[in-house]
């Protein structure tokens, strides 16, 4: 059908447009950048707060970063320490034994940076640590645990204004994310108006102990204590593209959840069911449930023109069948021929980047070969890098170049309100509100 | 042939003649207050220029919508976009309760169990469909059996549902025509139910159900006030109502068939239904032959010499039925058809001796009475 056609190819139009403006990853505000301590081509020398999983799922990310060096490793636990270390290659200092062993580390004057994969509870008294005693930080989402330590990090932030401070929410860095969100910007979705996601999983969400004494230490995800559950672990990723497809935190949220299945012992809700609400009706809903993984994870963004399905490394676009309104007549031109079947209407278009940019032809023509094999499903467009390792090449470049940082404080903030709300809602059973901004 | 469905189109058959000035049929509007004192001040500014008044006021509406396997387009002129949007929302309903109904691919729907039972008794059937049926049945009569609402097997043989095209083997063929023939569906009226009488029978009403769910949509846009529309199942089957505003009748291009980016003919039509049957959207290629989707219930094979055939009419079904029958039996056969029927038109398209070319026919009933308010215009290249 020719018009079916057009509309497409606008599509496609717009899409490429929306990537050239992407180009990369982009922060939604520029933070300010570090001119005075830029130094273009030296390396950034960092140590490493909490070797655990996810600490050395990044630390294998950072091996291949060039423009970092880890002289530093610490961790409690001697095992994760050790593995940290292996997982580098670099042969750092280790710093272990107390709790507090990460604050002689600060003391090193060699260090420019210190990266924090450390439990919940301790992110924010290490960040404020390493902000005042110099250095570069990168933290972990949930930038922080308790809603008064926001204010006390922002103000050592404040203090330090000089230093770079990152959150590790690496969708920002993703470029097919950045993509989705200059599709929103351009319109492809028209209105915006919910975001559904959800992060299903369908096991204990634990590690496994071999000494019971080291439950704590190493479950610590399952106990308020340290734990914000599976609101600060989850949600807090997808609340993030929540706020940044509408430009804007909640202004309240209600949830409920429980701990109904997994009854062992652990002091974290197994399932959370919240519903966030933004400025001009708009609402986001998040689930989380550790006993059913058939939808997995991802986030659905909807307009009244359009839906945008992504996750990491995936991102599918529709659109909806919009009726147009316009005043006055068109110039009315009708095809008839035989039946034309829907089946190819249905399929979604696969987000891609268009990376050829301002290059010539043949790339050009490439990309659009790409892109067509990927909507008939026989190529995959994949990101460039793992957006860990692009968040993480970003926070180098910040330090080390000036580069604008693609997840600020500010966007960590927003996030770890959200989630501390969110989980208050859960815990209450009430409707709880933001604080009203400060005119 | 009389059809039920058609007794709401000549009911409305005394509307504007089709040299009146479009537009002016009030539908029911709301906020028609502000809508009325500016007509006024357009009055008093340009005076009494019906034309210019309407064009002002009119807004245009389009929506598409999936249903019975393809997509139907809607375009609707009224003066306030939210009820055009409302209609809109109740023609599309419409459709939908027909797709549930007559749908061989859902299980659930009444055909699927008329499919599954009426052998073994005879099943109740919902009066419309029940008339739908008995007027299949007529088509099928005149064209002897060319126009055939039974050849579901034959396509499932031929692997046109739901999967990859193949060549069933003669022995295949033979077995699956005896499982073909609208003689073994029985009707009895005074019960409204329907039977077949031999074991394997199938209905499959996908040449006329899009066809049928365009006049039942121009009867739910005459029903809250449109007059000035233009409905298309998946470009096959569609209804011009009425005319686009300052037009005199809507504009629709035929495919030509051997280069569908091209227009074969183009047409003018108010107040008319057009359907086209070709073979250039649904067929596979075995061995350097392309076997089409249209099958010619006598032999268990694809019509082969036929591109495509294009009917216009008063009613859409009655369109749809004939450019498949026609499509099957050709143009010496339609022509008989032809001149006991009156008000239609038949455009054949019919390959040609040299490769890659065609030649059209076109074929009109002796008696070319029209309904008042219609208008055709056609010209083909």
């Amino acid at each position: 059908m020719r018009k079916k056609d057009v509309t497409r190819r606008d599509f496609l139009k717009s899409a490429a447009v929306a990537a050239v403006a992407a180009g990369g990853a982009r922060p939604v505000k520029a933070s300010p950048a570090m001119l005075s301590t830029s130094n273009p081509g030296s390396t950034v020398h960092y140590g490493f707060i909490g070797t655990g999983t996810e600490g050395c799922s990044l630390l294998k990310q950072l091996t291949t970063i060039p423009a970092g060096r880890c002289i530093a490793t610490c961790d409690i636990y001697a095992p994760n320490l050790k593995r940290g270390v292996e997982t580098i290659g670099s042969n750092p200092q280790t710093y272990t034994g107390s709790p507090t062993e990460y604050r002689r580390m600060l003391e090193r004057k060699d260090l420019d940076a210190v990266l924090i994969a450390t439990p919940l509870s301790m992110h924010a008294q290490m960040v404020i640590d390493a902000l005042n005693a110099g250095k570069h930080v990168f933290v972990e989402k949930t930038m922080y645990f308790k809603e008064e330590e926001g204010d006390a990090i922002r103000k050592a932030a404040e203090a330090n204004s000089k230093q770079v401070i990152q959150i590790g929410l690496q969708r920002r860095s993703s470029v097919l994310y950045n993509v989705a969100m200059q599709m929103i910007r351009k319109g492809a979705l028209g209105k915006v108006m919910f975001v559904r996601a959800q992060w299903h999983r369908n096991n204990n969400w634990r590690r496994p102990v071999h000494d019971p004494k080291l439950e704590r230490q190493i479950n610590w995800r399952m106990y308020r204590e340290y734990s914000g559950g599976l609101m600060a672990e989850l949600a807090s990723h997808q609340v993030d593209v929540a706020n940044w497809a509408f430009g804007s935190e909640p202004i309240s949220v209600v949830g409920t959840g429980g701990i109904d299945y997994w009854k062992d012992g652990r002091e974290v809700c197994d399932n959370i069911e919240v519903i966030f609400k933004y400025p001009g009706g708009r609402k986001m809903t998040f689930t989380s449930i550790l006993y059913n993984a058939h939808l997995e994870y991802n986030e659905q963004i909807m307009g009244d023109h359009g839906t945008l399905i992504i996750t990491i490394g995936k991102g599918m676009y529709y659109r909806e069948t919009v009726a147009k309104a316009s005043n006055g007549k068109a110039k009315e031109n009708w095809w008839a021929g035989a039946t034309v079947t829907q089946q190819a209407e249905q399929k979604g278009f696969p987000l891609f980047p268009d990376e050829a940019g301002n290059q010539g032809f043949l790339d050009r023509e490439m990309l659009y070969a790409k892109r067509w094999l990927a909507s008939m499903g026989i190529y995959e467009y994949e990101e460039p890098h793992d957006p860990k390792w692009s968040e993480l090449s970003n926070f180098m470049a910040s330090i080390r170049d000036g580069k604008p940082i693609a997840c600020p404080l500010d966007v960590g903030m927003a996030d770890a309100r959200a989630v501390i709300y969110g989980n208050r809602a859960v815990d209450t059973g009430n409707t709880v509100y933001w604080p009203k901004k400060e005119a | 042939m009389e059809h039920g469905h058609r007794i709401g189109f000549t009911e409305q058959a005394g509307g504007p003649p089709c040299s009146a000035p479009i537009g002016r049929a009030a539908g029911p509007h709301r906020g028609a207050l502000p809508a009325i004192e500016l007509s006024l001040l357009l009055l008093l500014i340009f005076g009494a220029n019906p034309l210019l008044r309407a064009a002002d006021q009119l807004v245009r509406y389009e929506a598409t919508h999936r249903a019975m396997g393809t997509s139907f387009t809607l375009v609707e002129y009224g003066h306030n976009s939210a009820y055009l949007q409302e209609v809109a929302s109740q023609v599309f309903q419409e459709i939908d309760d027909l797709d549930n109904q007559m749908s061989n691919y859902k299980p659930s729907s009444e055909l699927s169990s008329i499919n599954r039972d009426a052998a073994q008794h005879a099943v109740m059937v919902e009066p419309k469909l029940f008339r739908l049926i008995q007027d299949t049945l007529e088509y099928s009569r005149a064209s002897d059996g060319a126009f055939d609402i039974t050849v579901g097997p034959l396509m499932k043989a031929w692997g046109f549902f739901r999967g990859q095209g193949r060549l069933p083997s003669k022995a295949e063929l033979a077995e699956v025509l005896k499982r073909i023939g609208y003689r073994h569906i029985r009707l009895d009226a005074s019960a409204r139910t329907l039977r077949f009488d031999t074991p394997g029978i199938e209905i499959d009403l996908g040449a006329i159900a899009k066809g049928y769910a365009v006049d039942r949509a121009v009867e739910v846009l005459r029903d809250n006030g449109i007059s000035q529309a233009l409905i298309s199942s998946g470009t096959s089957s569609l209804y011009a109502l009425g005319s686009p505003p300052g037009e005199h009748g809507w504009k629709i291009s035929v495919r030509n068939p051997l280069d569908t980016s091209k227009a074969a003919c183009v047409l003018r039509l108010q107040n008319l239904s057009l359907a086209v049957s070709g073979d250039y959207e649904k067929f596979f290629k075995l061995g350097g032959k392309v076997y089409a989707h249209i099958m010619d219930p006598h032999t268990g094979m694809p019509v082969e010499d036929m591109l495509s055939t294009a009917v216009v009419s008063p009613s859409a079904t009655d369109s749809d039925a004939l450019s498949t029958s026609f499509f099957v039996e050709g143009p010496d056969a339609a022509r008989h058809y032809l001149d006991t029927h009156h008000g239609l038109t038949a455009v054949f398209f019919l390959p040609a001796a040299s490769a890659g070319t065609f030649k059209q026919v076109v074929l009109k009933s002796t008696v070319t009475r029209l309904p008042a308010g219609s208008f055709i215009s056609l010209e083909c290249h």
